[in-house]
Order: C-alpha cells, then sequence, then structure tokens
C-alpha cells in the first residue's frame, strides 16, 4: 500500500528565501528546473542542511507558481523585437528563467519548535512521505487502522493513496462529508459512488456494521448501482492500487414509489429484467402525518392550525374519537379523515344551525385549511401516498451491513420529496438513537443541497432536519454526504459542520465569493479547471487541500444504465397487478389474475395488492382472492369502508 | 591609441548592408568577472582581495545556454616588501595565492589602487586567454566560440577559423580620415569593409570590422557599434557579411539591465550574469557603499 522512501531519490529544487520573502514555519519558497513535474497541489519534502537542522524534514504542498525571466521591462522585449511579434520567437537565446514555486507547510519533524522552514534541498514526496506529510500514520498504521481511500495523489508523477480517516468520516470525532462542483462533469454522484464502494472495502470491523442510504433525485443517477459500469485499464489500476475492489455494490436495495395508477413503478429502472428488485414505497395517513410540518410550513400555516394539528394527532388519529354531532370516527386513512372533516363541516352547518364557526375552539376557517393541505399530499403525491391503502416501507428495524439503500424521488412532486426525505432521515435517526437500525452507522447521501439546505430562505422542516444530523448525526452514526453546486449558498452550519469537504471543478464566479479566500490564486485556478475524477480534499488530518485523482464508480452510470436497460412503458393495469403477484409468487398463472379482477374496481385491486405485498403469504393468489372476494380494509382488526379521496386542486381557491 | 589597420576588402572603406542572417549551432560564448576590494590595512598599505572567473556557456538547439567550461581564482595583492614582518607573515600563511605587486606607490593610495586594478584585469584576461584556448580544443566540428573582446591576445585563438572576438570599447582607433567617419556614423544594420589589425594590444594579426546594431541617431556615436575580429585569412573576408548578419540576429533579446545594452551581446551577457550569481559574496565591488544592503 505505502512504498517506502527511496533515499536516493535527486532534489528537484531548493529553498530560497530573502528578506522580501523569507521562509516562515508555515509557507517556503523553492525553485525548480524549468523542465519539472512539479506543480500546483504537488507535495514536497525538504530536508534541511547543516549539522542544526540536518533533522529537520519539512513536508508541504504547491500553492503557487510564479515563472519569469531577467527581462527587466516588458518593453525591452518590443525593442528587441522592433515591435514585430513575429520576431519575437526568432531570438537565437532564450533568457534565464526560473520556476518559482511556493508551498505551505503540511507537517514538520520534529514538531516542536517550531521553526521556519530550513534553507535546504527539496525532493518530490514518495508514497511514505505523503503518508507522514498528511498526517495519515497515525490512523493507517494504528493497532486499529481506520483508513478508508479516497483517492490517489498523483501529482509530481506520484501515484500514492490518500487516505480518510473514518473516525472523521462517519464519527465520532467528526463526520459528513460536502462535496461542491459544477454540474455535468460526472464527480460529485461519482465521487459519493466511489467513496461508498471504498467505505464499503475498507470500515474497520471495530466500528461495526453500515449501510447507506441516497435519495436519487435526478433522472436515474442511483438506479444502477448494482450493475457493472465500463472501467478502464487504468481504473481498474487504480482500484487495485487503492484496495477497493473495481465491481458494483453488491447489496443494493431500491424504493420507488407508484405512479398515480398505483400500480406502476414511477422509476426509470423498469426495464423487464431489473424491475423486479424494485421496492414500491408507499405510505397512508398514519406515516404522513407526523411529518405535517414539512406539508405545511411553507404557507401560512400559523400557531392555531399547529394547535389544531396537535389536536387531531393526538386526539383523533388511530383512536376512537366522537365528533360531538352523534357520529364516532376512528380515523386512521386519508379517507376515514376527509369522512371525518365533512361530519364537522356537516354538524357545524346542519346541526348547530350555522350559528357558530368553531369547534371545540378551532375556528372553522382554520379547520378548513389543514384539511385542504393535509388531503391535498394525497393527490399532489399520488402513488407516494395512498388515500386509504396500507403502507410499504423500508425495513426500519433491518438495515444490513455494507447495503445500499436507493429511495428515487427523482419523478416525485417536490412536496413529496420533502416529505420522503423527512420521514426518512427521522425514522433513520429513531431507529439510531435506539440502535436498533440493525447497522452502527448510515450515510444519508443528498443532492442537490441548494435546493434543500439553501443558506438563505425560509425555515423549512428539510433544512432543519439538515442542521440536526450535521450538528448531532455524529453521535448517532448518522452521518451526511451532502453535495451541491454552489457551496457559498448552502447553510453555513451544514458545510461547516462536514469535518470532510470535497470540491470537484467549481464556477469562477463561485471561487470569488468570501468562502475561497484562503486558497490561492494558482489553486482556485486549478479548481476551475480540474477534469473530471479529481477533485481538491480537505479533512481535518491535512493541514492543507490536497488534489487526488479517484477511478471512475464499479457501478453503471444513470444515463448508460438507461440506455442498457430502457425503461418498460407503463403497462395496462391489469398486467401490472399480474406483474406485481408474479413477483411475489412465480407459480401464479396471469390469465388466472386477469379473470380474477376483470370486473372489479382498481382500488379495490390495489388494496387487494398492496395488502399481499405487505403480508407475503406462501400461497399468494389464494390470499389476493380472498382479501380481493371480501373487503379490503388497511387494518385487518378494523372493517373500513372504500371511499375514495376527492381531488382537490394543488392551488386552492379557498382563502387559507 | 592608434594601431594599425590595413585594409582587406576593396580599395576604400565602404558600407555593406548585412543580408539576411543563419545563425550557426552550436555557439559557444566566453566572458569573465572581477571582483576586488581592499580587505586589510598595514599602515597606509592596502592588502586586496581579488577575485577572477571566465566560464563558457554553449547554447543549444533549444536557445538554452549550458555551462562547458569554468575557471575562477581568488587571490591577495599586496607589496609584501612594503608591509611589517608580522602582518606578511600572517598574509603568506593565510594566503594560499599571493600576488606581489610593487610598492613604489603605496603612499599615493590612489595610484595604487589604479595599478591594483591592472593587476586584477591582467589576470583576468590570462584567464579568459586560456579559457578559450582549452575550449577551442574542446570546440565541436562546426561551433563557434564567441569571445567578449579581443581575440588578438592568444594567438591560437586568433587563428582559429571558428572564433569571433565582439568589442564593445572603442578606444583604439584603426580607422582615420573618410574611413573612420563611415565607420563611426554607420547606419544601423550595415558593416564596414574588412581591415587587417595588428600592433599596440594586438599581438596576432586578425581581420576586424565594425558593425552597427542599433541606429545610433539620437545617441552618440558609439552607440550600438561594435567592433569584429576574427582570423586573418581570406576566408573572412568571404564570409564578414554573414558573420555580421548572424550577430545583427543576436541583438535580441536585450542585455538589459546592462548599462552597454546596446553593444552587449545577451548570451555574453548571460555567462557575466552566471559567473557573478557564483562569486563569492565577500567581495563588494570596489566602487559599492559598504552600507549592508537590505530588501525594505
Amino acid at each position: 500500500m505505502i512504498a517506502r522512501s527511496d533515499p536516493q531519490s535527486a532534489p528537484i529544487g531548493r529553498v530560497v528565501a530573502t528578506e522580501l520573502k523569507p521562509a516562515t514555519p508555515h509557507q517556503f519558497h523553492f525553485w525548480t528546473a524549468t523542465d519539472t513535474t512539479i506543480g500546483i497541489g504537488a507535495i514536497v519534502k525538504v530536508q534541511g542542511a547543516g549539522s542544526q537542522e540536518s533533522g529537520r524534514v519539512v513536508y508541504g504542498v504547491v500553492t503557487e507558481g510564479f515563472a519569469y525571466s531577467d527581462l527587466a521591462t516588458p518593453l525591452h522585449d518590443v525593442v528587441g523585437a522592433e515591435g514585430d511579434p513575429t520576431r519575437a520567437a526568432d531570438a537565437p537565446t532564450v533568457r534565464q528563467q526560473i520556476r518559482y514555486w511556493t508551498a505551505a507547510v503540511l507537517r514538520q519533524t520534529p514538531e516542536e519548535p517550531l521553526q521556519p522552514v530550513p534553507i535546504g534541498q527539496v525532493y518530490v514526496a514518495d508514497d511514505a512521505d505523503v503518508a507522514l506529510a498528511l498526517r495519515m500514520d497515525g490512523f493507517l498504521h494504528s493497532a486499529t487502522p481506520t483508513a478508508i481511500p479516497v483517492g490517489l495523489y498523483t501529482a509530481a508523477g506520484r501515484d500514492s493513496p490518500v487516505y480518510l480517516d473514518a473516525d472523521f468520516l462517519l464519527g465520532p470525532e467528526a463526520a459528513h462529508l460536502n462535496i461542491s462542483g459544477v454540474s455535468g462533469l460526472a464527480t460529485k454522484t461519482s465521487a459519493v459512488e466511489f467513496l461508498l464502494a471504498s467505505i464499503f472495502a475498507h470500515f474497520p470491523a471495530h466500528k461495526g456494521r453500515v449501510a447507506a442510504l441516497c435519495f436519487n433525485v435526478k433522472g436515474p443517477d442511483l438506479c444502477f448501482l448494482d450493475q457493472p459500469g465500463d472501467l478502464s485499464d487504468e481504473d481498474r489500476r487504480r482500484y487495485e492500487r487503492l484496495g477497493v475492489p473495481a465491481e458494483p455494490f453488491q447489496r443494493v436495495q431500491l424504493y420507488a414509489p407508484l405512479k398515480a395508477d398505483g400500480v406502476n413503478l414511477n422509476t426509470l429502472r423498469t426495464h423487464p429484467d431489473l424491475v423486479d428488485d424494485v421496492e414500491p414505497l408507499t405510505w397512508g395517513l398514519q406515516e404522513v402525518v407526523d411529518y405535517a410540518e414539512v406539508l405545511l410550513n411553507r404557507d401560512d400555516i400559523d400557531a392555531k392550525a399547529d394547535a389544531f394539528i396537535d389536536f387531531l394527532r393526538d386526539r383523533v388519529l388511530g383512536r376512537t374519537f366522537d365528533d360531538g354531532f352523534g357520529t364516532t370516527h376512528r380515523v386512521q386513512t386519508f379517507a376515514d379523515l376527509d369522512r371525518f372533516f365533512r361530519a364537522i363541516f356537516d354538524g357545524l352547518e346542519i346541526t348547530a344551525g350555522g350559528r357558530s364557526d368553531t369547534w371545540r375552539t378551532h375556528h372553522i376557517a382554520t379547520m378548513r385549511k389543514v384539511r385542504n393541505r393535509l388531503l391535498n399530499i394525497s393527490t399532489r403525491c399520488k402513488g407516494l401516498v395512498t388515500d386509504d391503502g396500507p403502507s410499504s416501507d423500508l425495513p426500519w428495524s433491518g438495515f444490513e451491513d455494507r447495503t445500499v439503500y436507493v429511495i428515487d424521488i427523482a419523478n416525485v412532486d417536490p412536496l413529496g420529496q420533502d416529505l420522503v426525505f423527512a420521514r426518512v432521515v427521522s425514522k433513520l435517526r429513531e431507529q439510531l438513537e435506539r440502535r436498533e437500525l440493525g447497522v452502527d452507522a448510515v450515510v444519508v447521501f443528498v443532492d442537490e443541497l441548494n435546493k434543500y439546505a439553501p443558506g438563505d430562505g425560509p425555515e423549512t422542516y428539510v433544512k432543519k432536519m439538515l442542521l440536526d444530523i450535521s450538528e448531532r448525526g455524529r453521535y448517532l452514526g448518522l452521518v451526511l454526504f451532502g453535495a451541491e453546486q454552489f457551496r457559498s449558498q448552502v447553510h453555513r452550519r451544514v458545510v461547516g459542520n462536514a469535518g470532510t469537504q470535497l470540491f470537484g471543478r467549481m464556477d469562477m464566479d463561485e471561487l470569488a465569493t468570501p468562502g475561497y479566500q484562503v486558497l490561492t490564486p494558482a489553486t482556485k485556478s486549478k479548481l476551475a479547471t480540474l477534469p473530471i475524477g479529481e477533485l481538491m480534499v480537505r479533512h481535518p488530518h491535512f493541514t492543507q487541500p490536497i488534489f487526488v485523482r479517484f477511478p471512475k464508480p464499479p457501478v453503471l452510470r444513470g444515463r448508460d444504465g438507461v440506455e442498457r436497460f430502457p425503461p418498460a412503458a407503463d403497462v395496462p393495469f391489469d398486467e401490472a397487478v399480474v406483474r406485481q403477484l408474479v413477483r411475489l409468487d412465480r407459480r401464479i398463472r396471469p390469465n388466472q389474475v386477469k379473470d380474477l379482477i376483470a370486473d372489479r374496481e382498481p382500488d379495490d385491486v390495489r388494496r387487494a395488492l398492496a395488502a399481499a405485498r405487505r403480508t407475503r403469504p406462501d400461497d399468494v393468489f389464494a390470499y389476493f382472492r380472498k382479501v380481493l372476494g371480501a373487503r379490503v380494509s388497511a387494518d385487518a382488526d378494523l372493517p373500513a369502508e372504500h371511499h375514495t379521496v376527492p381531488p382537490l386542486n394543488p392551488i386552492s381557491d379557498e382563502p387559507y | 591609441m592608434r594601431e594599425r589597420a590595413d585594409l582587406v576588402e576593396g580599395n576604400e572603406l565602404q558600407t555593406h548592408p548585412i543580408p539576411e542572417p543563419v545563425i550557426p549551432n552550436p555557439v559557444s560564448f566566453l566572458n569573465g568577472i572581477e571582483r576586488w576590494s581592499v580587505v586589510a590595512y598595514d599602515g597606509v598599505v592596502q592588502v586586496v582581495s581579488a577575485y577572477i572567473a571566465a566560464a563558457v556557456r554553449r547554447r543549444d538547439a533549444g536557445g538554452v545556454l549550458h555551462t562547458t567550461g569554468e575557471r575562477a581564482r581568488a587571490f591577495a595583492i599586496a607589496p609584501l616588501d612594503r608591509m611589517s614582518a608580522p602582518l606578511r607573515q600572517a598574509l603568506e600563511q593565510s594566503a594560499s595565492d599571493l600576488e606581489r605587486v610593487d610598492g613604489d606607490l603605496v603612499e599615493q593610495p590612489a595610484r595604487y589602487l589604479e595599478m591594483v586594478e591592472t593587476t586584477v584585469r591582467r589576470a583576468r584576461a590570462h584567464l579568459e586567454r586560456e579559457l578559450a584556448e582549452q575550449s577551442l580544443k574542446d570546440l565541436g566540428a562546426d561551433e563557434w566560440l564567441v569571445l567578449d573582446g579581443l581575440l588578438s591576445r592568444s594567438p591560437a585563438v586568433a587563428r582559429h577559423p571558428r572564433a569571433l572576438g565582439v568589442i564593445k570599447s572603442h578606444g583604439a582607433q584603426f580607422l582615420e580620415g573618410r574611413g573612420l567617419e563611415r565607420a563611426l556614423t554607420l547606419p544601423a544594420g550595415h558593416r564596414t569593409s574588412v581591415f587587417a589589425v595588428r600592433g599596440g594590444h594586438t599581438r596576432t594579426e586578425v581581420y576586424s570590422w565594425y558593425l552597427r546594431l542599433w541606429p545610433w541617431e539620437g545617441n552618440d556615436l558609439q552607440f550600438g557599434l561594435v567592433r569584429v575580429e576574427a582570423r586573418a585569412h581570406p576566408e573572412t573576408v568571404t564570409r564578414a557579411a554573414a558573420l555580421s548578419a548572424w550577430l545583427w540576429a543576436e541583438r535580441a533579446p536585450l542585455a538589459t539591465p546592462a548599462t552597454r545594452w546596446d553593444r552587449l551581446l545577451y548570451p555574453l551577457h548571460h555567462v557575466e550574469e552566471y559567473l557573478k550569481a557564483r562569486a563569492p559574496r565577500d567581495l563588494q565591488l570596489h566602487r559599492a557603499s559598504r552600507l549592508p544592503r537590505t530588501g525594505t
């Protein structure tokens, strides 16, 4: 892994210090030959010379470079060429030039007393030097190593692995990772995919079990993590060098909500060869109501509405409740909730004769407003949220070690995306707090932090959750891997709490913002032109940013996946039902199912299908027929009437 | 100082425009430096420490210069017969290279220092001559050697077919009358006819001609004017135009910030800067301030 130092390597430069540009404990300058492998980001080693400093070794990273000749003034070049640029290149002698570099100190040995960098010879750092310079020796060679490869340091013709400390990447010392970069250069998502593979391969056994949960918010980005991608020989060599298997994730579970028809999956992974691996994600009222804030906070919900929602949650939902107008309710589904509201409004209108506009101290306008907001979700997120069907959810008590859970919400309404995110993260936190999730640490990958945790804008529930993970997640093992295009526009506490920061190619306007003032112009210039597959890394152990290259992820990229496995067209309702049942039980004959559901109400079929999916009986068809033949309810213990929720316009005409 | 000059190209000294340049490759350039400083006193006797060096740097196909030969000498200069015994003994023990000078001028410090300067300059010329002779032995088949100064100090160098001397100072006058006027008012990009030079400092006959590198109008008559020396051979007359064109092409890059950049070829300037960078730091130029130099 780490090659030993070559004591015979030749110096490539020499430290120079003048009164105007002296060497300090944190910075030094050196020159090299004009033809050199050194560049911005290269790690160098300075060895002190002379009896006083012969034992002192300083490691630095090149942060700035200068080239100049002995030309006293540009005018002299004009004079020499007689004003003709074409003649300027005809000069028979090349002017004396210098390659002059500025390096920031990474580490000094011995570390005390901390002194200015000695005037000594400069060497290219080898693998062992890189490990020392980046203080990786502490977690790489300890009794319980915690090194996670992040890429290869490839400057100056070297090829040295660079490691992150798992204690500082996944907690408990520090945690979280933030990655910034312009879109479309295959860096952010690819880097996270590679890093997850690296974590799964190198997460130390003594730290327990780890899983990852990714929200797929863009097209097919994360839909094919279990399929092998095309890797070049160079990529395979890099994988070998980093000790990471060049193969797709072995355990991937993909969840996607259903489309509005309630049977076709709302994902781009619907190719017949792959669709069987996709689990539907559907939630009912019980799963959604605890996150009502997500649905309401972006509107004008006030304290009165909050109070009414609390009332519903505490007194009504899941309980037997008398509305005071002679009707007893047991609200467990959106349909039940709609009946409940109608009963109250009718009660106020008919029973009270329209004389009263309050019910149990809640004003009717407040109740109408809350009703609209809550019932609206089942319309806008139809397929994710069912009116009255049972839920199909993640295995909250059975997360498996080194498994990637992907939730595809790319085609879900933004409100639904917020809901999914809020509920999933909340459940992860709850389960981790109870130590009942099944793993000790979960990496949550959230792309588009500019959207979910912007630095300005309203305080949304999602933003609060991201802040909470950022600030307290490391104690629980809840680790946020966030990605965004403009780091400066993400909430400061979200990016500030990320112990590890990765930077892909950056926009120059972004680099001009104050957050990048610590970088030299040369480093910014390099960041603005970073090629695909190269990153700048900041990590608590690294005193300066380091550039690394990572191999192409060993998985099928989203775009390639869609080309290789084109999504299947939505199938007719009966065919979709057949497919889902066959997936549960291969013995089922399609025509049998089609005959059975031919004259049934689609909602009845959907409920029966959901029940079969949730129950997973031995004889699926028999169970399906039984449930369909009788009345299907959300809760087998309770009879429930079939009512659909009247569709509501996303933008209500009501003034609330 | 008046030297003898006989025209060897035509019957009258003429001005000739130079053709399109062809630059030979490789070419080596030789130059030297001198430094000296009074470092001790024995009464009014001034003891001088001197350093001289010379180097040859070869220009490769890419136009980059590389050192191929270098010589240096650090020595003390003192009128030993005018020094007290203890100091004389101490000097003899400490200085491995000691140059004795006449003590007649000890009581006239200014003239004494002029004599010291002449001594150092002579030593430098000797060093350059030795290095030039050595370099000619190592010269490639098509390689040229360009020296800063007189070619004619060394017979071996003066007779070499591919050695050129470029003289910037025009203390010696070889021409007179109409020929002198034509030489001193040469237009830029022109040369004079070739003439033979002998006598004075010139130990060996060489052929020479004037070449104007930069327009003198608006400056003095010697601005941009160099005198070129080559071996005394009919081939030199034949080659004078091509050699002039080559040297004309060497005007760029400018040898700034040297004060005589108009006559100093950049590669020769480069060799001088190289030697300065390698010279010992304890010898300040004799005209320099003794105050510490700071960057602030």
